[in-house]
């Protein structure tokens, strides 16, 4: 059986196979499961073998339960890596989207945002390839990429937004200074309604905003969404601060 | 079998059942209970009354539970049992736990419901005239284990000590894969 002895032999496509299968709470069956995955064959293949014939098999892939090299690449094919300080705001909209299912799933997604075509203009200058593309139609570029040479971007990503939502925390809070909508129970009609709307509120967030960005010109919706992220978040907490 | 406070208790592997066995297992897993609550708890199911113990010493109680405890002779494990004309095979020559055995018993581990030992075995020892297919059955293995749990302990104990011996030197550590918090 040809089995894989590190992250370095694994695509982005296995990757989210084996993380498919960690939602297998029996920890055995999810050893053999993965196992079967990594070897590519079907996991009854495995089902009359003696546990001690698997067992030299399960300790040759340990390398599962920990997590590819972080030491992600710059330039992969013709994308190159997009620092995140120069994300726009639909840039940022979207990946917040896959971050908050399971971004395991989402690796070439979220690396069709964050790796982009490069030209150099007259002046020398890099300019980005616009984000005028659906990420679901480009992820599959990065299904046969080595996850190590992605993965690291994850909790780059993370660090980033961590220090983001740092920065304009005063953005991301309600009037009253909370940030989570909890588990409220309504003891009347009417607190039933305000927590619907905080609820309503909160799922079309992003949206309210860039409406109230375009000043309520959705004809305004691409320029908007193509606005630098820190620029645009500098002038809202300007604009809050100031209360103009 | 040892008498206790007048009665005959049974305490050997050869005189419990499968169903007995796995009562006295889940009293003494019973975490909210004490040592000497355990104790009166198994002699109750196995036939001396609580009330029974309220004039009884420390030192009484203590020689009951010891004697209790005095288990003789050590079973092999049986490789088939017959029941109703049908013989039930857990192995030929050498008892071998494969890999679609253990999931299924890792599966009956797992949900931790009474009676969980004698599904154990039910997924262990399969009926001879069936197929792969129908020995795996939820129906077919809840039938079997009905059948196991009126056999007696001393079937039921050497598969666990031979299960926990090889799920432990072969089943990997419950180790999550690192996620990016």
């Amino acid at each position: 059986m040809n089995l894989p002895k590190s992250w370095s032999e694994i695509d982005v496509l296995q990757f989210k196979e084996i993380r498919e299968l960690y939602a297998i709470e029996e920890v055995f069956t999810r050893e053999i499961e993965i196992l079967a995955a990594l070897a590519d064959i079907p996991s009854d293949d495995l089902e009359d073998l003696d546990i001690s014939e698997v067992s030299d098999m399960l300790k040759d892939i340990t390398f599962i339960n920990s997590e590819p090299s972080k030491n992600y690449k710059h330039v992969i094919g013709e994308y190159h890596y997009k620092p995140l300080n120069t994300l726009t705001v639909g840039e940022f909209i979207d990946l917040e989207h896959y971050f908050s299912v399971d971004y395991n799933q989402h690796v070439g997604h979220i690396a069709s945002i964050i790796y982009r075509k490069v030209m150099t203009n007259d002046w020398g200058e890099t300019v980005w390839e616009p984000y005028e593309f659906k990420p679901s139609l480009r992820c599959s570029l990065f299904d046969e990429v080595c996850i190590n040479d992605v993965y690291g971007i994850l909790p780059e990503y993370l660090a980033y937004r961590e220090s983001f939502m740092s920065t304009y925390a005063n953005l991301f809070t309600d009037e009253d200074g909370s940030d989570e909508d909890e588990d409220e129970r309504p003891a009347t009609s009417d607190e039933a309604k305000e927590i619907a709307l905080r609820k309503s509120e909160k799922k079309w967030g992003w949206e309210r905003l860039i409406y109230s960005l375009c000043n309520e010109d959705l004809t305004k919706f691409n320029e908007v969404t193509n606005l630098s992220l820190i620029m645009t978040f500098n002038m809202l907490g300007m604009k809050k601060e100031l209360n103009v | 079998m040892v008498t206790i406070l007048g009665k005959e208790v049974p305490n050997q592997l050869t005189e419990l059942t499968v169903q007995q066995f796995e009562e006295v297992t889940t009293i003494h897993a019973n975490q909210e209970l004490d040592a000497i609550e355990k104790h009166i708890d198994v002699f109750a199911l196995l036939g001396v009354p609580e009330a029974d113990w309220e004039d009884v010493s420390i030192e009484e109680f203590k020689q009951c539970v010891k004697e209790f405890n005095d288990i003789s002779g050590k079973p092999e494990l049986q490789s088939s049992f017959e029941h109703m004309n049908y013989t039930y095979t857990a192995f030929d020559e050498k008892f071998k736990l494969t890999v679609r055995d253990t999931k299924h018993i890792e599966k009956v581990m797992h949900s931790r419901h009474k009676g969980y030992i004698s599904e154990m075995l039910a997924i262990l020892f399969k009926r001879t005239d069936l197929t792969k297919t129908e020995h795996y059955t939820d129906a077919h293995i809840k039938l079997k284990a009905k059948i196991i749990r009126e056999l007696k302990a001393e079937l039921a104990v050497p598969y666990l000590v031979e299960i926990g011996l090889k799920l432990s030197k072969e089943m990997p550590k419950d180790e999550p894969a690192q996620v990016v918090e």
